[in-house]
């Protein structure tokens, strides 16, 4: 007996721990299960490396703070949009792409929706919402009716000009193409400058978003997105030519200007011995550096005009839409809702310096204060115009790319140039629609 | 009898099995071949039947040679192809000729020798997207650093503008191109000559023969295996040629610059319409095989000539 009581002791110990056993397996599974069941969605979303730094500036935690059941994957791509364009193709061709979410310049959007990329939004968002964004920005994100892109962020081509030698030479800044020569002219017979104006002249995507402001400043038109009518060969296209090839003519641009991105012309007239510039609002913080010849000398103003037309401004700029791919739409539509909300935006705006798409904050106190120049902006928007959205923008562009690229260096003649672009346009237009 | 037809037999089965060890031995590389070469231009081939493009919203449809008879009519692509072919036919040759004359003064024992080489193939390591901005900036007609170098020589009263004009801007393409990829020809070149044995030199000399007689009948026909493969390498690559284009000119001014491997890029990716692009990649790949087999030909014809 005395042998037989340790066993049992052991028996009753076993016994007990084996129900603790049981009990914490049960546990556990409990656990797992609850857990499983309110496993978070991560949804992922591709953007280039610099776009994506504010974003992780907290932002993304806050996000997922308040909506505890959406992780967000944000994937850091290449510098350059080509690039992170390319990815989000390739990704959507071969299928099965990993992105619930896509950032998209304003001019991939129509391309992508034609593809069926991309879910219509139009349901999610009711038209009282849409109003507080500047129009533009929302037509950029149509097509054919349906919505497919929200803006997060806007961008405007527009007219930077010397305030100081304009002032100390007694003139007013020009509202209109030949006022700019004029001017350009005087101050460099004046001794004050090299250049009158520097542009973006180089074969690529900133030369027809440069050319689509000067069309527009004249009268003319590029193609009209619901009628596909093509304006190329009208006489006010030839007008928007003769402007920019006369610049180089009198020698108020450089010839060197058809060779120019955004950057080539920045450093010009950074350089302080230029008078115009066109560019986009990237330029002004640069500008106004502490080591810049021109810091606080310069203003901004909308493109000029010719008599009776005001000028455009191109609209650039991205924005979110949804996958077709995705499988978490609903989860997806709550990171729009929140990254293109007033407060983000603001942050984003006060963070990176961005162009609001909300109208409400071209004047937002807060935003004033830091960037004092915003308020003009909102004037420069209201001229805001579009590349055509339609399916087969990027061939549309890369025509007037290749025949404007080709008048301006007078490879071919303005008039013949133009007239091959249109019928090309028209041409290509005409396969799409039979299909 | 017996004997003779054991070994025959005993020397022809090795025979057979050797053949059978070489196929098999060479399979997977062959398989490789397959998967990467033939496999992705056979499925070009085909997708090249079909039109598959935004207007048929991405689904293939077949339309037989329609994309073919449409490439007949396409201006850009016969026009990127002759680009192509200038571009590819002017850097090589130059670039064989510099890359000899270097591999030459590279061969000849001096001091810093090592030094030199390795500074001599610094362009070609050095990625071609970088090497394709600086040159863009060396270009620049206002910052850029040959005009202010022949502006202070007096050789020019004002700036160049070398990237905006048709024939100068193919012209800095390719300067940036040969700047690049010499020092590879020149690698591969020294390579060679450094197999030439010395002692042929000095019997020739005794023989009482010119330098320029040892070249022409020593250096160059032992050089010749060098020679084609430097030559075939780069004529392969430099018909491919992209990143650098892209980044100095972007095909322009007015697509003077264009080859076929941004347009073929443009349509594919850009405008995804992917059966035009499928026959555009299947007619390059014809031309450039064709191109290949024909400078093959003549070269070896050459060499033929030149060693006997």
């Amino acid at each position: 007996m005395l042998y037989n009581q340790p066993p049992d002791r052991q028996q009753k110990f076993s016994l007990w721990r084996k129900g603790l056993v049981i009990v914490l397996c049960c546990g556990i599974g409990l656990w797992a299960w609850a857990a499983f069941s309110q496993q978070p969605v991560t949804l992922s979303l591709l953007m280039t490396t610099p776009d994506a730094q504010p974003w992780k500036q907290g932002l993304i935690a806050d996000f997922e703070q308040q909506h505890p059941h959406i992780r967000l994957n944000l994937l850091e791509g290449p510098n350059s949009a080509d690039l992170v364009e390319n990815l989000y193709t390739s990704s959507f061709i071969l299928g099965d792409s990993p992105y619930d979410l896509v950032n998209m310049d304003v001019v991939w959007t129509s391309k992508f929706a034609a593809a069926g990329w991309l879910r219509d939004l139009s349901s999610q968002i009711t038209s009282a919402e849409t109003a507080a964004f500047s129009p533009r920005d929302i037509d950029a994100g149509r097509y054919e009716g349906k919505l497919y892109r929200i803006p997060i962020r806007s961008d405007l081509g527009m007219l930077y000009y010397r305030e100081d030698l304009i002032k100390a030479a007694g003139l007013k800044p020009p509202t209109t193409f030949a006022e700019t020569i004029a001017i350009a002219q005087t101050l460099k017979k004046a001794g004050k400058i090299d250049w009158g104006y520097v542009w973006q002249g180089r074969q690529y995507e900133g030369l027809v978003a440069m050319f689509a402001e000067v069309l527009q400043g004249f009268g003319g038109f590029w193609v009209k997105p619901n009628t596909l009518e093509v304006g190329l060969d009208r006489p006010e296209t030839l007008k928007a030519i003769a402007f920019l090839h006369d610049t180089i003519k009198m020698g108020v641009s450089p010839p060197g200007v058809t060779t120019y991105q955004e950057e080539e012309a920045r450093r010009l007239f950074q350089g302080g011995r230029v008078a115009f510039m066109r560019s986009w609002p990237y330029a002004w913080p640069k500008g106004n550096e502490s080591d810049s010849p021109i810091k606080g000398k310069f203003a901004i103003k909308a493109m000029v005009g010719s008599p009776g037309n005001s000028g455009g401004a191109c609209l650039g700029g991205w924005g979110l839409g949804i996958a077709t791919s995705s499988q978490h739409p609903k989860e997806a539509w709550e990171v729009i809702k929140y990254f293109t909300s007033e407060a983000v935006q603001r942050k984003l705006i006060l963070e990176a310096g961005y162009v609001p798409s909300r109208k409400a904050l071209f004047t937002d106190p807060q935003i004033v204060a830091k960037y004092p120049h915003y308020p003009k902006l909102l004037e420069v928007s209201k001229n805001a115009v579009l590349r055509p959205p339609i399916a087969q923008y990027a061939q549309v562009s890369d025509i007037l790319q290749r025949y404007l690229s080709s008048a301006i260096t007078d490879r071919l003649s303005p008039d013949r140039a133009m007239q091959a672009a249109a019928n090309e346009t028209r041409q290509l237009l005409g396969r799409g629609v039979k299909g | 009898m017996t004997t003779r037809s054991i070994r025959n037999r005993g020397a022809s089965m090795p025979e057979h099995r050797d053949k059978i060890t070489g196929w098999l031995l060479s399979l997977p590389a062959l398989l490789l071949l397959i998967l990467v070469f033939a496999y992705p231009i056979g499925r070009a081939l085909w997708l090249s039947l079909f039109t598959r493009n935004l207007g048929t919203k991405l689904e293939p449809i077949f339309s037989g040679l329609d994309n073919y008879v449409r490439m007949m009519g396409d201006g850009r692509f016969w026009q990127s192809c002759w680009t192509t072919t200038v571009f590819t036919s002017i850097s090589v040759c130059l670039e064989l000729l510099l890359g000899l004359g270097i591999a030459l003064v590279l061969n000849r024992s001096f001091r810093g020798r090592n030094l030199v080489r390795t500074i001599a193939i610094l362009p070609w390591a050095l990625p071609t997207a970088l090497i394709g901005l600086a040159w863009t900036w060396i270009f620049n007609d206002q910052f850029g650093v040959v005009n202010d170098i022949l502006l202070r020589l007096g050789l020019i009263k004002t700036g160049i503008n070398w990237l905006g004009e048709p024939t100068l801007a193919m012209v800095s393409v390719i300067f940036a191109d040969i700047w690049k990829t010499t020092s590879f020809i020149s690698i591969l070149l020294l390579a060679g000559l450094q197999s030439i044995s010395s002692d042929l030199y000095e019997a020739h000399a005794i023989d009482g023969a010119t330098p320029w007689q040892s070249f022409r009948q020593i250096t160059l026909p032992l050089l010749m295996p060098q020679i084609l493969i430097a030559l075939l390498f780069r004529f392969a690559q430099a018909f491919g040629i992209f990143d650098l284009i892209t980044v100095m000119t972007g095909g322009g001014p007015g697509g003077a610059t264009e080859v076929v491997s941004l347009y073929v890029y443009a349509t594919l990716m850009r405008y995804l319409d992917f059966g035009y692009g499928a026959a555009l990649v299947v007619v390059t790949f014809l031309l450039l095989i064709a191109a290949v087999a024909i400078a093959a030909f003549l070269l070896s014809k050459s060499r033929i000539q030149t060693s006997g």
